[in-house]
């Protein structure tokens, strides 16, 4: 049997606890800005010591502070450019502040978090990933024939061939990026429309949305806020006519609200909510052996306003009523 | 079954979480100190439970996200990196790295390659005779002059000019040591590298012993004290970077991630090592090479540091049983 891994970027992880958790994966778009940022902020570090240096120098001006000082830049040069990344990922839990802007995270590939070791292999390796460098030859014949411009086609190729998208230094280190988001608001798509309940009332209590449909009605009710209404009841045809058909429900019926009833019945229905006030749709059915009765009635009069906007036609049924205000965004 | 009612129920709890997640996150602990985590512990096990529950629950895939986000987080502060401890590292210095350099081939490959092309290409650069050009070709007349000019004089500088020399090697030759170390991924810049400083070195040496050469015997007098920790540290890094590539090629059974995630936790002690003996020859390079000490006491520091480090490779080294037991 084949592994039905969902085909995006997230990467499952088994906690001690024994609960198996979600993280979803940082792609090269992500990583670079932070890489960037990182770059920067080195620089600035670097750039801050020596100007501190030379005006302490300046003020003093003694000789020996100068000198020290040199010696403190070079030092400290090379502590900065080769372990700045090692430090603060080894402190900050997998991030650097480029990571922090970027909302990512290092953790290993078990999901843990990264220890010394691995932040050291991962910033080491991290010159190989920015493999192969340019010569600036390349763009100006007469500089120096020096490599100084890093092209990073090789973490660049390895991170697009590996499952967690892990560059070279990652795979040396088993650990891999992570977006760590914040501030997640909890989405629970709310429904307002009185149709929905006087219309899912109709649905026979004793079906049981199976939990693949309950899933299928989820997913449709948070994403139909950012659907026109032609496009809601487009994807909404083929599952609700199976449906409609089963309900024996009159075929013109609006497909997007059936599926968005089914949905309110499943999650939002509540014992509290059993008296429905109809409102004007007092007397409408949807049903199949009613449909030939409603038209007798209704043909002579004006069918009201709602009982329209019930039954799909070629006109999109007024969006007043659902309006995506009155809604939680998912 | 209503599930605004069901999630008011719990969402209290994951808030709480949220903003004990929020205060690890920014502070390293919450603001209740231990009765804060201890809550934290307890809500963390709960948001678990309801990750685990979420499918019986029948929960909107909306949800069910945002509680493995919730989890994610809380899980990222409850297990939290190790730092970096004095004891680990004095262990993998002392204990660790001497034996594994001692029995990995890839340390034996490269001091064969880096020795063997420095002795060939000194002996090539020495013979005046049948190729007087052979060093120009290799390392070019400008730097063979500058090298002339810069050992033309006795050795004897100020300290201002040992502290300043001295963290300019630190910075410049551990960086091409450590460079040498993240190539070896790729294995070949990691060996052209090394083939690339034994001869560059290997002619400087022989151009430098020709009788015709001016300040030659400055030169030696300034290569002898730090010659051995340079050069061995060269060596040990790029074998450090080799095992890295090795990794990826000679998986020994295991699948390729995980036999070049074992070879890289091999090459950590070695490149460990070698930054040290880095550090070691930058200080030497930068104090007791250019000082007007006599030779006897540069040629003795050189003998000892050979022999400190022969020591610690073959002594230190010496198979023992356990190597892998940590």
């Amino acid at each position: 049997m084949f592994p039905t891994a969902p085909l995006d970027t997230t990467i499952e992880v088994v906690t001690p606890e024994n609960i198996a958790f979600k993280y979803q994966l940082a792609g090269p778009f992500r990583r670079l800005p932070a890489f960037l940022i990182d770059l920067v902020v080195k620089a600035v570090l670097i750039m801050i010591a020596v100007l501190a240096v030379a005006l302490f120098a300046g003020v003093t001006g003694s000789q020996l502070a100068g000198v020290v000082g040199f010696a403190a830049i070079n030092v400290g040069w090379f502590l900065v450019w080769w372990f700045y990344g090692v430090a603060m990922e080894t402190w900050f839990n997998g991030r650097t502040l480029g990571k922090m802007a970027m909302r990512i995270r290092v953790v290993t590939v078990s999901g843990h978090p990264i220890g010394g070791v691995q932040a050291m292999l991962r910033n080491l390796v991290c010159i190989a990933d920015l493999a192969p460098p340019i010569s600036l030859q390349f763009f100006a014949a007469d500089a120096p024939p020096v490599y100084l411009i890093p092209t990073g086609i090789a973490g660049l190729v390895v991170m697009t061939c590996t499952r967690r998208m892990q560059r070279l230094g990652d795979l040396a280190a088993g650990t891999m990026v992570v977006i760590d988001e914040r501030g997640w608001t909890l989405p629970v798509a709310q429904v307002e429309d009185a149709r929905i309940p006087a219309l899912a009332s109709y649905i026979p209590p004793d079906y049981r949305v199976s939990p693949s449909l309950a899933k299928v009605l989820a997913l449709y009710a948070e994403r139909r806020l950012f659907l026109s209404p032609p496009r809601r009841r487009e994807l909404a045809k083929n599952l609700a006519a199976g449906l409609s058909e089963r309900f024996e429900f009159r075929e013109d019926l609006d497909p997007d609200l059936l599926l968005y009833a089914l949905y309110w019945r499943t999650y939002l229905a509540d014992a509290r909510d059993q008296d429905v006030d109809l409102q004007p749709l007092n007397g409408y059915s949807p049903l199949q052996k009613d449909a030939a009765l409603v038209a007798v009635e209704a043909v002579p009069s004006e069918p009201s306003e709602f009982v329209t906007a019930v039954v799909a036609g070629d006109q999109p049924p007024p969006d007043s009523p659902t309006d995506p205000s009155s809604e939680t965004k998912p | 079954m209503n599930i605004v009612s069901l999630l008011e129920q719990r969402r209290h709890g994951w808030e709480e979480l949220e903003l004990l997640c929020n205060q690890m996150q920014n502070r390293g602990r919450t603001r209740a100190k231990a009765a804060g985590a201890a809550r934290f512990a307890s809500l963390y096990r709960s948001a678990c439970a309801d990750l685990a529950l979420a499918e019986a629950y029948q929960l909107p895939p909306a949800t069910v996200e945002y509680l493995h986000r919730l989890v994610g987080r809380a899980h990222n502060q409850l297990y939290r990196s190790r730092n970096f401890s004095l004891a680990r590292s004095v262990d993998m210095l002392v204990r660790q790295a001497p034996q594994r350099i001692f029995a990995d081939p890839c340390v034996h490959v490269c001091a064969l390659l880096f020795f063997g092309l420095f002795w060939l290409s000194m002996l090539l650069g020495m013979s005046e005779q049948r190729l007087p050009d052979f060093p120009a070709q290799v390392v070019g007349q400008a730097q063979l002059e500058q090298m002339e000019s810069n050992f033309e004089a006795e050795l004897n500088a100020g300290f201002e000019h040992y502290v300043m020399m001295a963290s300019f090697y630190i910075r410049h030759n551990t960086g091409i040591g450590l460079k040498c170390f993240a190539y070896g991924i790729l294995i070949i810049p990691c060996i052209f590298t090394l083939a690339y400083n034994a001869v560059a070195l290997g002619t400087s040496f022989g151009y430098m012993a020709r009788d015709s050469t001016i300040g030659g015997e400055n030169f030696f007098e300034f290569v002898t004290a730090h010659g051995p920790f340079e050069l061995t540290a060269i060596v040990l890094s790029a074998a450090a970077g080799l095992r890295l590539g090795l990794g990826l090629i000679s998986t020994t059974g295991l699948c390729r991630g995980d036999s070049l995630k074992v070879n890289a936790i091999r090459a950590i002690p070695v490149i460990a090592a070698a930054a040290v003996l880095f550090f070691l020859a930058a200080i030497t390079e930068g104090f007791l090479s250019p000082s007007p000490l006599p030779y006897t006491f540069k040629a003795m520091w050189a003998i000892m540091s050979s022999g400190a480090m022969t020591f610690y490779f073959v002594v230190l080294g010496f198979p023992r049983a356990g190597i892998d037991a940590t």
